[in-house]
């Protein structure tokens, strides 16, 4: 539920509630106020009657009245208590019984007791409750839709800075060069958790660039230790008189070097396609770059007695050659890597994809871990982020590289769109 | 010829001279920026192996005083930072070539080689060795009037054991020469093997000396008879 829509309910349960009750409330003081006056007007017509009968010595006449009623009764030498009480007024015009409020006293004209019952009908009184009931129900209706629209519109509006910032966060990408950028808006809440927001992605993004510098530096700083040893090797080598175990030795020092070496460029290329800055983008004719991969592979290839086996239809990619060349090595070189002896490596290249297939071990590999850094088969020599890389390349042009293995063939797929 | 090497890390700097001064070179080393600035000014040199991040200065600067002077000669620049940025701004300042750290001293020879070469025998694109004749334009081989035909990489591995004559060079110097150091290829030793063994069969069949021999199983060696 949206913060919104919870709000909205809990205003408008309580404003309902809180009307209901004062309606009540309203009603019965009205009501209450309004039977006193007609009580006043009974007691007023009684006092008519006192004064009547002491100056007439007689009861009065009585008169016909749309909402008023007096009745006598001779009742002897009886009394009656005085009370008022809530009755009945039959309305011969409407022909209606209506509701009344009757006075029942006594007086005694001449030796002899009479009964008053004097009733008014409490019609107009009624009525103008009802017209009281009325306005306050359109009141309470108005207030309902004023306060829906202001909830809808006003604090919409009111809360458009925290879904602008929201959205901000969704887009928040560490690796990206665009940060958050705080909102001028009015309201006070909103602006420290914009700026507190903002100041948070300009914090990780710093510590995470200081990380990647860092790495960058560690990797650089590597080479010339590594060029040092290399070196040394080199001159080692000629200094003549060492026997072949020694150079056997020296060979596997020279392995060693090789791989440190191309872990250091894969790992700077790495951060260098990370924070985008491999920025030579063309247009670029990816069969004849394909043909080109496919023609300096083919001497390994056959080496291993391979058949490389191509379909290609032309298509164009706009992206960095450099990019295109180190994953299609990286694709084509793994495919010829884990292959074995007489088996087959195909690529296929149209408008959606470019698929590469091979033959290799007869299980699945496992397309989850594929891809992670430094996952690499027991016996593979490479540097464990080969994969990594391309999906790398992959994701900064918007292609998906993914995994399967159909009929016995381990295939790779990198959809363009 | 006559080369000097701008580079700070002594290991590196005394390795690179070493090599190059067992091949026949007169090779002069400065460690610092001042001292390289003091070294252009009073010398030539027909190479110049320049180092870009250097104390006290940045290489680029000492290239550019190079060409603002515009003294002739060739320069390699050797850097760890292996940035395209870096690679296009040398080049652009007038570097003849530029190489990342780590390299094998018998890449480095061979770059150095091919400036020299560019530089100073312009209309002389024969390269003599023995009975071998290599014409490095047309890019075709001849053993006395024989001409051999090799493949694009037989020729690139015959042309870097003759600059490096004499020296031994391993097997990873020789693959990262021809395959370039973006691929991952330590485990296919046996497809320099058989390179190899192709060059020295057609050399051998046209009557020219065997004269690349296998060094201690991790290397071969041009031999200089």
């Amino acid at each position: 539920m949206k913060l919104l829509d919870k709000y909205n309910r809990i205003s408008l349960l309580t404003t309902i509630l809180v009307i209901i009750v004062t309606g009540f409330i309203y009603y019965f003081t009205i009501s209450y106020i309004l039977t006193d006056q007609v009580d006043k007007d009974l007691v007023v017509e009684e006092n008519e009657i006192f004064e009547h009968v002491k100056l007439n010595h007689n009861l009065p006449e009585v008169f016909k009245s749309e909402d008023l009623k007096i009745l006598f009764k001779n009742i002897g030498q009886d009394t009656m208590p005085r009370q008022f009480s809530n009755t009945q007024f039959w309305d011969d015009k409407e022909k209606e019984q209506e509701a009344a409020r009757g006075l029942q006293s006594w007086v005694r004209v001449n030796g002899v007791n009479y009964s008053i019952h004097i009733i008014e009908s409490k019609v107009e009184t009624e009525e103008l409750i009802r017209l009281i009931f009325l306005i306050t129900l359109g009141i309470i209706l108005l207030l309902i839709i004023a306060l829906i629209t202001i909830n809808r519109l006003v604090i919409r509006n009111l809360w458009q800075p925290f879904y602008d910032m929201l959205r901000q966060i969704k887009l928040f990408n560490v690796t990206d060069q665009n940060s958050i950028t705080p909102l001028t808006t009015g309201i006070e809440e909103f602006r420290d958790m914009n700026e507190e927001i903002s100041a948070m992605s300009t914090r990780v993004k710093q510590d995470y660039q200081e990380l990647k510098t860092f790495v960058e530096n560690a990797a650089h700083e590597l080479m010339t230790p590594i060029a040092v040893m290399n070196s040394k090797l080199d001159t080692l080598i000629q200094t003549g008189g060492l026997n072949d175990e020694q150079g056997t030795l020296i060979g596997d020092m020279y392995g060693t070097m090789g791989k440190l070496t191309r872990l250091n460029k894969v790992m700077l290329l790495l951060t260098k396609i990370e924070n985008n800055l491999i920025n030579d983008q063309e247009a670029l004719d990816v069969r004849a770059t394909i043909e080109t991969a496919c023609s300096e592979f083919q001497d390994l290839a056959y080496n291993k007695e391979l058949r490389l086996h191509t379909e290609l239809t032309d298509v164009t990619l706009f992206m960095s050659k450099t990019l295109l060349d180190i994953l299609l090595g990286n694709l084509l070189g793994n495919a010829i890597r884990h292959n074995r002896p007489g088996g087959v490596v195909t690529v296929k290249l149209n408008q959606q994809a470019l698929i590469i297939q091979n033959t290799g071990k007869f299980d699945a590999l496992d397309a989850s871990t594929i891809f992670r850094r430094f996952q690499k088969a027991s016996d593979s020599e490479g540097s464990g982020l080969g994969l990594t890389l391309a999906r790398q390349i992959c994701e900064n042009n918007g292609f998906r590289l993914q995994y399967s293995f159909e009929d016995h063939l381990h295939t790779f797929t990198v959809n363009f769109k | 010829m006559k080369l000097l090497v701008i580079e700070d890390e002594p290991g590196l700097r005394d390795s690179i001279r070493d090599y190059f001064t067992a091949a026949g070179n007169i090779c002069e080393t400065a460690g610092d920026y001042p001292s390289a600035l003091q070294k252009i000014n009073l010398y030539r040199y027909d190479c110049i192996i320049l180092d870009i991040t250097l104390p006290n200065g940045n290489g680029l600067d000492i290239l550019q005083e190079i060409k603002r002077i515009r003294y002739p000669d060739g320069v390699l620049i050797v850097s760890a930072r292996n940035s395209l940025d870096d690679r296009l701004q040398g080049l652009h300042l007038g570097a003849d070539d530029y190489l990342t750290k780590p390299f094998h001293l018998s890449e480095l020879l061979a770059r150095v080689m091919a400036i020299v070469r560019r530089k100073s025998y312009d209309g002389n694109h024969l390269l003599v060795f023995n009975e071998i004749e290599m014409d490095l334009q047309a890019k075709t081989v001849t053993v006395g009037d024989h001409p051999i035909k090799f493949t694009k990489r037989e020729y690139a591995l015959l042309l870097y054991f003759i600059v490096n004559k004499g020296k031994v060079v391993s097997k990873n110097a020789l693959a990262e020469h021809i395959w370039g150091d973006g691929i991952d290829i330590s485990d296919n030793f046996d497809f320099i093997y058989s390179h190899i063994k192709n060059v020295r069969k057609k050399l051998v069949d046209a009557g020219c000396k065997d004269y690349i021999q296998s060094a201690y199983g991790m290397g071969y060696k041009l031999h200089d008879r």
